[in-house]
């Protein structure tokens, strides 16, 4: 027995019949092979039943010639639905603009907030993000990872020690620690400046206290170079008139010294390098789990070597993160070169390196004065320097003055 | 000569045991309780209310009766019929009879 369930997919029309003995002009229509169904009498006269739409043709072709009426009471199925959502064009495309309102606004970055710094550094940090283009609102995955935002941020603001980024929601949370110009020393209290370092002075600024030593000296780790304590000797008192006569004071100064460093470093004669091209690729998917579905860029680019960036973001609506996700790849063209260098160029880029080396340990401060290239040799493919490099720099550490009591 | 053609169909029908409603070109009725009547092999629909469904067959109508009948299927030669059946009459040429 076949049973036609009323099919939700297709389309479906409830039909009225009027007419003398309407039972019999469904029976014609049976017999022309429409399948009719759900079939009721609701009047001496009228039928009403349910037939598929395609037959609708076929039987309006069999009531042109009879005397019939047929009228249409219902329309079912999802054709049906769709034509009618159709017509409420207006309340769709609201709907949709809705929905593409919120994914927009929930992919959006809405707020940066700033913890842990003071607020010229918090300010600073701002305007540095917006050189990055983080700022409230852009898309969140056109931000680059948190691990990248550091880094940068770490390079532009040299104030800062540590940043923790961390994207929640559509909120950009961003801690930092500032480097505290290590002032483990109360500000204020008896100091003297001793030097750090062995070294001649070449230059000193005192501020404030009596300088111990003089420009030509030679000073080693330890000497203290200002003393706080301003009446030792004579007992005489400068122009500090606020502070107790006789009492030492903080000692402030700059001793620039010329110190030296050996430095030894070790250049290979042949070298690798891997360089960008400039040839670059990006491709963009969306990612739904294991599934990458390229939507922008489908060819491979032909590089022989090649270098891959693959960045990742989720996207989110509202407070959910979807399972798709935005990826894009840049891929770009590397070459490898292999370069081989004589012994001077090795030892130019030998002097170069210590150079590096040493301001990156010195700070921006210091001023590398000349070098010298105390003992060369070369072995294993190599070149092997010792370099004397001289340099002018502060040596100043503050140092308490513990008054014995 | 219908008479004759008959008895052949009768014969057929007795001697080689072939299902009666292929060889004697009569309906076949299924009928589940009091629900549902299930007819194959009709010849038309000759009237039909909530009441009554008079069908032709092939020598005669057969004729159900009850209430809130309902068509649940229509096809050139099938009825269902959903309902509430009390009795189902074969009238034939000669008169009814009861089933």
């Amino acid at each position: 027995m076949k049973k036609e369930n009323s099919p939700t997919i297709r389309a479906y029309i409830t039909v009225q019949i009027r007419g003398a003995r309407p039972e019999l002009f469904l029976q014609k229509c049976a017999g022309k092979g429409i399948s009719i169904w759900d079939v009721k009498k609701i009047e001496e006269d009228c039928c009403q039943a349910t037939i598929m739409f395609r037959d609708l043709g076929a039987l309006r072709k069999i009531r042109r010639n009879s005397l019939y009426k047929v009228s249409f009471v219902d329309r079912k199925g999802f054709p049906f639905f769709l034509s009618r959502l159709c017509k409420k064009r207006f309340l769709i495309i609201g709907i949709f603009i809705g929905f593409l309102f919120f994914f927009v606004l929930s992919n959006l970055l809405w707020s940066v907030k700033i913890t842990g710094v003071p607020k010229e550094i918090e300010e600073k940090i701002e305007t540095e993000l917006e050189a990055f283009g983080i700022h409230p609102g852009v898309w969140l995955f056109s931000l680059d990872t948190p691990k990248d935002i550091q880094r940068q941020l770490l390079n532009e603001v040299p104030e800062l020690l540590w940043t923790g980024v961390n994207l929640q929601g559509t909120t950009l949370h961003l801690e930092a620690v500032e480097k505290t110009i290590v002032e483990e020393l109360p500000p204020g209290e008896p100091r003297n400046l001793v030097a750090t370092k062995k070294g001649i002075i070449t230059n000193m600024y005192v501020s404030k206290g009596r300088a111990m030593v003089s420009v030509n000296d030679y000073v080693v780790p330890g000497k203290v170079l200002v003393s706080g304590n301003l009446n030792t000797e004579e007992g005489e008192n400068n122009t500090d008139a606020e502070e107790n006569p006789g009492k030492p004071i903080a000692a402030e100064a700059e001793v620039i010294a010329n110190t030296w460093y050996e430095v030894h470093v070790s250049i290979p004669l042949r070298y690798q390098a891997e360089e960008i091209t400039g040839e670059q690729k990006k491709k963009h998917y969306l990612r739904f789990g294991d599934v990458q579905l390229p939507f922008w860029g489908f060819k491979d680019p032909d590089f022989i070597y090649s270098q891959e960036e693959r960045r990742e973001q989720p996207i989110h609506f509202f407070k959910w993160e979807l399972p798709i996700s935005y990826v894009s790849k840049k891929i770009s063209e590397t070459e490898k070169i292999e370069e081989q260098r004589s012994k001077e160029e090795a030892i130019e880029a030998g002097i170069q390196q210590a150079r590096t080396q040493l301001e990156n340990e010195l700070g921006p401060e210091a001023v590398i004065l000349s070098e010298k290239i105390l003992h060369e040799h070369t072995e294993h493919g190599k070149v092997e320097l010792v370099l004397y490099l001289s340099v002018e720099e502060n040596i100043v550490k503050e140092e308490l003055i513990t008054q014995g009591d | 000569m219908k008479k004759w053609q008959q008895r052949i169909r009768s014969l057929l029908m007795e001697q080689f045991s072939l299902p009666s409603d292929v060889v004697m070109e009569m309906p076949r009725i299924t009928i589940i309780g009091h629900l549902h009547f299930y007819i194959e092999n009709h010849q038309g629909l000759a009237l039909y209310t909530n009441e009554e469904l008079r069908l032709k067959v092939a020598n005669g109508f057969v004729c159900i009766k009850g209430h809130s009948f309902v068509l649940k299927m229509m096809l050139p030669k099938e009825i269902m019929l959903e309902g509430t059946i009390s009795e189902v009459l074969f009238l034939n040429h000669e008169g009814g009879k009861e089933e």
